[in-house]
């Protein structure tokens, strides 16, 4: 396309009623990037992203919530003429044992693995690395980060392998040679540690990209005064990154507490020892093919989740005003 | 260290500091410390990819034996169990669904970052919000759909999703980066004429180049890596690589040098992506926490 004149659609555009949405600063004769683009031409940016997250995102939670107060099953009688039934799944749900079994079970997952494992273990190595520069960090950064972003099918494997009774590789590590099943004799605390390994980096970046905010000279001024390390993290440190810390905190949360991962560690057992929620929804939904009862108990996710989200982005929208 | 400075490290004491050589030695211990717990993450990815070198009996010995003879026979192996396909399809899922994520997300984040319209910080948060649906629940609709439209064991269908999900995570990081570039320069293009095209193209593109690729990586491992609606939507033309190493992990469990090799293949793409990107890869997913 070749070069035009300075182009404008919300000049030759009427202005919208109430002046809603108009650009503002309308000052001089030169005019900002966001006048020339305009209204009409920053909606029509916007619109299809919008569009498409609307369509694949938001209209089929609105169906998981539709579909939570039917009885629609994957197959047999219920499958063709579903009945509304209003919020019984629900009431269902809050008496079922299992379910309240897996809401426990995603309580401590999140609570161990990611509150308290890869948010501490995180700000330590943030803290560990803060001092390094160039190479080294990248070096040792890039190693915590494969972690994360291997596929989780491949993490899955990879842990299958090393907590294995017979071949695992952490049995011939350890004194003794036990032939622990880890998995099965430690199911909660196999995955905790998995997601712990697995996650980590996030928290890490975070608090690196955090720590960087710090103004050195507050720390000198610590360290003149013959604070150590561990009162300079506690005393100046920890105060000035709360927000960040409050992000990481709710981010994690949000992850793990959606984490489908451990099902191919355990598939949810043994004995539904480690059934977290989105197991439990698979194995309801699409396994015994409930699949109003597995929408409402993925609405009640939703609200949880919607719950975290709230205070999170009240809390990002503090900072960022 | 010895122990008269470690019990004196909480205290407050002005002007007596720890010797300079005990200063240093810890300064040691704490590096010595730092390159452990890198080791301890990166511990199981080494072995899997050293183990993909073995040959199957080398690999079966327990602890693993670290000095081996390497060979590729596993790799070769592999191809000629049709790893092919699956890597195929997901190629054709990650690149193509970051392309169309980038198409629309660059223009919406242009827009946005610039900020002509006055609510855009609720446009923001309407797309943040989207991150926060439990994706087990937006399975089970889907599958529904999906099912009716005739489209399951679709490479277009993973294609489809993948770019609705990503969206919202590149269009925050695409923000973040857009914001950098100098509100002068864009004014100074438009005084000397240049039209929204040529200001996106000319004078915007460049600066932001860097994230637009790091934007561009993260969602390819996203993609990539994606396994529960893959495992779901798909069954035998159209099933990405990380269905295919679970199946190959039922059917092979025992040949641990063969599972590596699988596991390690399939972890390439996204282990080179993750490098590239490493620095950038907070923003993405920190959605602007850092700013």
């Amino acid at each position: 396309m070749s070069p035009s004149p300075v182009r404008s659609p919300a000049v030759d555009a009427p202005p919208a009623p109430g002046g809603k949405g108009r650009a503002r600063e309308d000052a001089g004769s030169q005019r900002s990037p966001a006048e020339v683009l305009g209204v009409k031409g920053a909606a029509s940016f916007v619109a299809p992203a919008v569009g498409i997250v609307g369509v694949f995102l938001i209209f089929p939670a609105l169906w998981t919530l539709y579909l939570g107060i039917t009885n629609l099953r994957l197959t047999g009688l219920a499958a063709a003429e579903p009945q509304v039934v209003g919020l019984d799944n629900v009431t269902q749900a809050l008496s079922d044992p299992s379910f309240l079994n897996a809401l426990w079970v995603t309580a401590i997952f999140v609570l161990g693995s990611a509150v308290i494992g890869q948010t501490v273990l995180g700000l330590g190595l943030a803290w560990l690395f803060r001092n390094w520069h160039g190479w080294g960090r990248q070096a040792l950064e890039v190693l915590v980060i494969f972690a994360w972003i291997i596929p989780g099918s491949v993490v899955a494997f990879l842990w299958i392998a090393m907590l294995d009774g017979e071949s695992g590789t952490l049995n011939a590590l350890l004194p003794g040679g036990v032939g622990i099943e880890w998995l099965l004799t430690y199911p909660m605390l196999s995955i905790i540690v998995f997601n712990i390994w697995r996650g980590t980096a996030f928290a890490m970046l975070l608090f690196g990209a955090a720590l960087n905010t710090v103004p050195p000279s507050h720390l000198e001024t610590a360290r003149l005064a013959g604070a150590g390390a561990w009162r300079q993290l506690v005393d100046i440190v920890l105060p000035t990154i709360r927000g960040h810390i409050l992000t990481a905190l709710l981010l994690v949360s949000l992850w793990t507490f959606n984490l489908f991962t451990p099902f191919l560690l355990t598939r949810g057992g043994p004995n539904f020892q480690t059934e977290v929620l989105p197991i439990y929804i698979y194995r309801v939904a699409i396994s015994q093919g409930e699949l109003g009862f597995g929408a409402a108990i993925g609405a009640i996710m939703l609200v949880i989740n919607l719950a975290i989200a709230l205070v999170y982005i009240h809390v990002l929208s503090e900072r960022a005003a | 260290m010895t122990a008269t400075t470690t019990a004196r490290r909480g205290r407050i004491r002005p002007s007596a500091r720890p010797p300079e050589t005990a200063v240093r030695r810890r300064g040691r211990a704490w590096t010595v410390l730092a390159w452990i717990a890198a080791a301890v993450f990166f511990a199981p990815v080494a072995w899997m990819v050293l183990t993909s070198l073995h040959a199957e009996v080398d690999a079966a010995t327990n602890p693993p034996s670290l000095f081996a003879p390497l060979t590729l026979d596993q790799y070769r192996l592999l191809f000629g169990r049709n790893i092919t396909p699956f890597l195929v399809n997901s190629l054709m899922a990650s690149v193509l669904s970051t392309l169309l994520v980038l198409g629309l997300a660059i223009p919406a984040a242009y827009a946005l970052s610039i900020r002509p319209v006055e609510r855009w910080r609720d446009v923001m948060f309407f797309f943040l919000s989207t991150k926060m649906l439990p994706v087990i629940a937006a399975l089970l609709p889907i599958y529904l759909i999906v099912q009716r439209l005739n489209m399951l064991d679709n490479v277009w269908t993973l294609v489809v999703l993948y770019t609705a999900f990503n969206l919202p995570i590149a269009l925050w990081m695409m923000r973040s980066f857009l914001r950098e570039v100098p509100r002068e320069i864009l004014e100074a293009a438009q005084v000397d004429g240049a039209g929204l095209v040529t200001t996106l193209r000319s004078v915007v593109a460049p600066v932001a180049l860097p994230g637009i690729v790091a934007t561009g990586l993260i969602c390819f491992i996203f993609s990539w890596n994606e396994f529960l609606f893959a495992v779901n939507l798909t069954a035998t033309r159209a099933a990405t690589s990380p269905v295919f190493l679970v199946g190959f992990i039922t059917n092979e469990g025992l040949f641990l040098a063969r599972l590596c090799a699988a596991a390690t293949l399939v972890s390439l793409p996204v282990l080179i992506a993750g490098w590239a990107t490493q620095d950038k890869l907070v923003r993405g997913l920190s959605l602007g926490a850092v700013e």
